[in-house]
Order: C-alpha cells, then structure tokens, then sequence
C-alpha cells in the first residue's frame, strides 16, 4: 500500500505504520546526502578526519537517518500529512549498516475539522540497536469531510 | 581538561536570512534520502494534488543554514571546531508544506547551553532554533536542534 491515503477515521492507538527498510548505508549516499542538505562536515566523507576526531571511521548524518524515519511517516500518512517531526539521536550509524524505521499510534485527537494522529517513531540497525527514537504528529482527513 | 563552551552566547540572536526554495533542490534532497515519493519528484503529480505543486519532503528546513549554523567562526566563538560536533535531538514544526518558489524570512537564535556526562565523557549541549515565516509574516516552520560537543 505504498503511497496510500490513510483517514483518520480508520485509524486506532497501537496500529503500527508499514516498516521502511533503508540501507545498507554506502559513503556514495553520505555525499549525495551532504551536496543536498549541505552538511559537509568532512566526519562523514574523510577516514583520514574521522579517525583523528577519535571517531574510527566515517558514520551517517544523523539527519540521513531521521530522513528514513520521516519517509516511514510519508510512506503511510502522505507526504504533506507531517506537522510534527522531531527525534533524539541514540547511536551512530555506519557504513553497511541497515536502518529499519518503524512507527506506532499513541493516541488520536480531533478539533473541529482537525483529526491529529500522534506517532511514537524509531529505527533500528541490523543488531536490534535503536539508533533514532522520537515521535511524529500527523494530521489526516476524515471520510466525512 | 574539557574545553569551555562560550556561554555567553546564549540568547544570541543571528542575522536574518532569506531562503528561496528551489524545485530541483527539494528533488535533489528527495534522491538524495533514496525517497522516490512523486509528490517530491513529478511535477505533474504536484499540480494535480490538492497543493498544487510538489512539495518538500518534512525534514528539508534542514538545508535553511546560512546564518547560526556550524560555520568556523561560530563554532570558533563557542569554543571548539566541527570535528567535536555530534548530533544530539531534531525537531521540526510545519504548519505547511514547503513548495517551490516559497520565501521565507528565517530567524536563529541561541537558546541555551548546557553540559551532561555522556557514555564517553562531558559532553556540551547547544540548543538552537530557526523560525521561517513567508512573505505575509505567517509562520511557516519552526526547527529546534542540539549539537553536541565532545569537550
């Protein structure tokens, strides 16, 4: 159901959202991702630098990974659904890691012709390991209207 | 000894900046998350959907860095440089998609500085905040983030 319209009225607290596979994370995406966003911080594109920073070896932006957990959210709410987004950043994510976003309801709200989903949002790399945690607000139409 | 971040930047207010979204920076950025959503990419699809346009996808205000972001003298006047830098937490507020054309006037200000014991060691905590508001002076987004600092 990939793009699908969700309404609001279909919706119930403990629903869980499509999981979104991403990665293995490759440096080629690293820099694509640094030109679009421009974050050049040359911790995530120079062995050399990250190594000196005490880093060991390049890791993602984290904002690669909130990305993922943002197109989690899209992927079942619709692109232009997203009022709020906002995460914490719990572990570093490195190359050929996989970064799977998962999302569940917390609770529904509806204010005149408002319908408000709240969303506990996460993912994990390929050891279990959350590595972004943080929740999401939606707003979605209602069959009625 | 840990380095000392600046603390008498809190409350810093940057200088005002003005952003105008460009439709192949929203594609752009769309690729570059590996997000094939039209309502990013198809032009056609966009002016078909109820916004009329494509829009941005929710984490874009990301690239809005031009005034109070991680620039050398900034992070010179905190008191460290971009290789202690860590990202700590990311918020976005939309009251509206983002769509190509859009102007906004964006605001930063410095909102707090603050250090806690990490797994690693001290960390130092900087809060900051952007504001964008469209030509009518109607607020449009709002994005709050901590860096972090290994100091």
């Amino acid at each position: 159901m990939k793009y699908g319209r969700v309404y609001a009225d279909d919706v119930k607290v403990g629903d869980e959202l499509p999981v979104l596979e991403k990665g293995p994370i490759q440096q080629i995406q690293l820099t694509r991702y640094a030109g679009a966003s421009g974050d050049f911080n040359p911790i995530h594109q120079d062995h050399e630098f990250a190594k000196t920073a005490g880093m060991g070896d390049v890791f993602a932006h984290g904002m690669l990974s909130m990305g993922f957990v943002g197109q989690c959210v899209t992927d079942w709410a619709g692109p232009g659904a997203v009022r709020k987004l906002g995460v914490r950043f719990a572990a570093i994510v490195r190359l050929k890691d996989t970064v799977t976003c998962r999302g569940r309801v917390l609770a529904k709200s509806s204010k005149d012709d408002t319908h408000l989903v709240e969303l506990e949002i996460w993912a994990e790399n390929q050891r279990g390991e959350k590595v972004v945690t943080g929740k999401a607000t939606v707003a979605l139409p209602s069959r009625e209207s | 000894m840990p380095i000392q971040l600046n603390k008498a930047l809190v409350g810093r207010e940057f200088a005002p900046f003005v952003v105008t979204i460009e439709r192949g920076k929203i594609k752009e950025f769309a690729r570059a998350l590996g997000d094939a959503n039209p309502l990013y990419l198809d032009d056609r699809v966009g002016q078909a959907s109820e916004w009329g346009d494509i829009i941005a996808p929710p984490t874009f205000m990301t690239t809005f860095r031009e005034a109070g972001g991680d620039n050398a003298d900034f992070l010179r006047e905190l008191g460290t440089d971009i290789s202690r830098l860590l990202h700590g937490e990311q918020e976005f507020e939309l009251h509206r998609p983002l769509k190509p054309g859009d102007t906004l006037l964006c605001r930063s200000r410095l909102l707090d500085i603050y250090e806690k014991t990490g797994r690693s060691g001290p960390l130092g905590m900087v809060v900051r905040e952007t504001v964008a508001s469209d030509k009518t002076g109607e607020l449009v987004g709002t994005m709050r983030h901590i860096t972090v600092v290994r100091l």
